[in-house]
């Protein structure tokens, strides 16, 4: 029996170690773009652990670097900020308010909106790329912050999730309410949500990130560079400044570092909500 | 209970989505058939009707045709790797008994980057002085073009696609895994049953529905990439990995023909929704016939 017990012992230590390993090699790429952003930058893209750090690639984001134009990396990391949690907010806000409507409220046509809702979300949505640029164009939005909040104020998933997720939620609860007076968006507020916070939380931090990382639309619709996100700026400066590889790394860390920040807050919530949401 | 105040609220709540799919679903929807079926150059006031002309033009194109091929080769690449590295990811980890969710967050982290940033990465990495290169060129004198030929380019593409998806599928592997009722692995023990078996037996069978939601996703994901393409290749070298997003971003907005770009669109959602729907079907018949459902 002791001999069976440090096997299973070693078994264990053997699990670890793999995962461990494993685990660097996928995080490897991450810590290799911190490490570049503070190289010396003799070093970038020359040694898989540099050994001469500098604030440079920094300190150019800031400045503008040599070249002497300053580049608006600052103004579009705010951009990217408004953006997001604009466009956020409001899939947060629609997705809600319409999936009360689906689960809870029986109005005429119920099953046709929700069947509809359906076949938005499983229709191939690259039929619409051009489409809906030239909606944004026509109403005058193009080159605005609008033209990347309004077309990414709903979404079909949001909706999707928290229309499951209240249809679970006991309508003994609502009547209740609405016995002692409540209207419907009290009990939105005050019943609905917070009985689904870590749902919640998996939704806003799933959308948050896609809306950060987005790169098609936000590259399309805008064209004034004191508007553009920090994700389409890096991205357009990938090619011309491709002998500035410093500040891209720096430029990268600053643009994957706030969604971590966020991931680690709502990390708690999150798992919780992870066990709902694949069920 | 249906009443005159349900239905007013029940509108009201419903109105945002309403007006949305309204001006960018059913509306866009229309108009791109519309435009399908001209040859606007998305610039000029008059166009021309041209009837199937477009859509003649791109079956013929080598651009579309590529697009369709690519899709498949991506998917080859990017679903077996992406299927097996969660699956390792979600039984390793599952077996440890402390620091399991500390572990899969760690794993999850690729999922939260950007393109943008994991291209720049595997760019930088690949570059011509990078330690990789010089270590394959000092010890093998290898000197491998990585994003210049098509077979690696289409690789690395794959493999960063697999990096980032990986951790997200082994969370919802784990959930899979987590939902096996102990006692069946207790009663598996007890009859002696080898590792090979209990994986193969008793793992995969209670994991088909989490399997399937994972496999699903990663299809999908095939016929939604752009980012890193755009970002590492552009589509080439010659069309080696010129997606369908690719092809009708550069037709649409580098050469402005709209009215071209449109008919490929419809193209490629309809191979999109045939072959979403037949892997479906496949995947729902393997588990079926398995026993699995």
């Amino acid at each position: 029996m002791v001999g069976s017990k440090r096997k299973s012992k070693l078994r264990l230590s053997i699990r670890y170690i793999v995962a461990t390993a494993l685990l660097l090699v996928m995080v490897y790429p991450y810590l290799y773009m911190v490490l570049n952003s503070f190289a010396d930058w003799t070093q970038i893209d020359k040694q898989l652990v540099p050994s001469k750090f500098t604030l440079k690639s920094y300190g150019w984001l800031f400045t503008g670097g040599e070249v002497g134009i300053a580049r608006p990396w600052v103004n579009s990391f705010f951009n990217s900020i408004l953006v997001s949690l604009a466009s956020t907010a409001l899939m947060m806000l629609f997705g809600v308010m319409v999936a009360y409507a689906l689960s809870k409220l029986n109005f005429r046509g119920r099953d046709t909106v929700n069947n509809f809702v359906l076949f938005h979300m499983f229709f191939p949505a690259i039929i619409l790329l051009i489409p809906q640029f030239l909606v944004i164009q026509k109403v005058g939005l193009y080159d605005t912050y609008w033209a990347m909040i309004i077309p990414k104020a709903v979404s079909l998933w949001a909706i999707f999730m928290y229309t499951n997720f209240f249809k679970a939620i006991p309508t003994v609860f609502i009547e209740a309410a609405k016995l002692d007076g409540a209207s419907d968006f009290k009990i939105l507020y005050r019943i609905m949500m917070p009985m689904s916070r870590s749902i919640t939380a998996v939704i806003f931090l799933f959308l948050l990130m896609e809306r950060w990382t987005e790169l098609l639309w936000d590259m399309l619709v805008v064209r004034s560079d004191n508007m553009l996100t920090l994700n389409v700026l890096l991205s357009q400066m990938f090619g011309p400044y491709g002998s500035y590889p410093g500040p891209l790394y720096a430029a990268s860390v600053i643009l994957t570092v706030p969604i971590i920040i966020m991931f680690a807050i709502f990390g708690k919530k999150f798992k919780e909500g992870m066990q709902f949401s694949l069920k | 209970m249906i009443n005159k105040q349900n239905n007013r609220l029940g509108w009201l709540f419903a109105s945002p989505y309403l007006i949305f799919g309204l001006i960018f679903f059913l509306g866009p929807l229309v108009w791109s058939f519309y435009l399908a079926f001209t040859n606007w150059d998305l610039i000029a006031p008059t166009y021309d009707f041209v009837g199937f002309k477009n859509f003649a033009k791109a079956l013929a194109s080598p651009g579309v045709q590529s697009s369709f091929w690519v899709t498949y080769k991506f998917m080859l690449l990017f679903v077996p790797l992406v299927t097996v590295m969660s699956l390792a990811v979600a039984v390793l980890v599952q077996g440890l008994p402390k620091l399991k969710s500390l572990y899969l967050i760690g794993f999850f982290l690729p999922y939260l980057s950007s393109g943008v940033v994991s291209s720049l990465i595997a760019k930088g990495f690949l570059s011509y002085n990078s330690p990789v290169n010089q270590f394959l060129r000092n010890t093998f004198g290898w000197d491998i073009d990585w994003l210049g030929s098509p077979i690696s380019a289409l690789a690395i593409v794959g493999i960063i696609l697999a990096w980032k998806f990986t951790g997200y599928y082994a969370l919802i592997l784990t959930s899979g895994l987590e939902s096996i009722d102990r006692e069946v692995y207790e009663a598996a023990a007890i009859d002696g049953v080898t590792d090979r078996q209990r994986f193969w037996k008793i793992t995969l069978p209670l994991l088909y529905p989490a399997l399937y939601t994972t496999l699903i996703l990663s299809f999908g994901v095939t016929f939604g990439i752009f980012t890193e393409v755009y970002q590492l290749t552009g589509g080439g070298p010659n069309y080696a990995t010129n997606t369908w997003q690719m092809e009708i971003y550069n037709q649409a907005f580098t050469n402005l023909q709209a009215g071209y770009a449109s008919a490929i669109a419809i193209l490629a959602s309809v191979v999109t929704f045939i072959s979403i729907f037949v892997i479906r079907k496949l995947l729902e018949s393997w588990g079926k016939r398995n026993g699995w459902v």
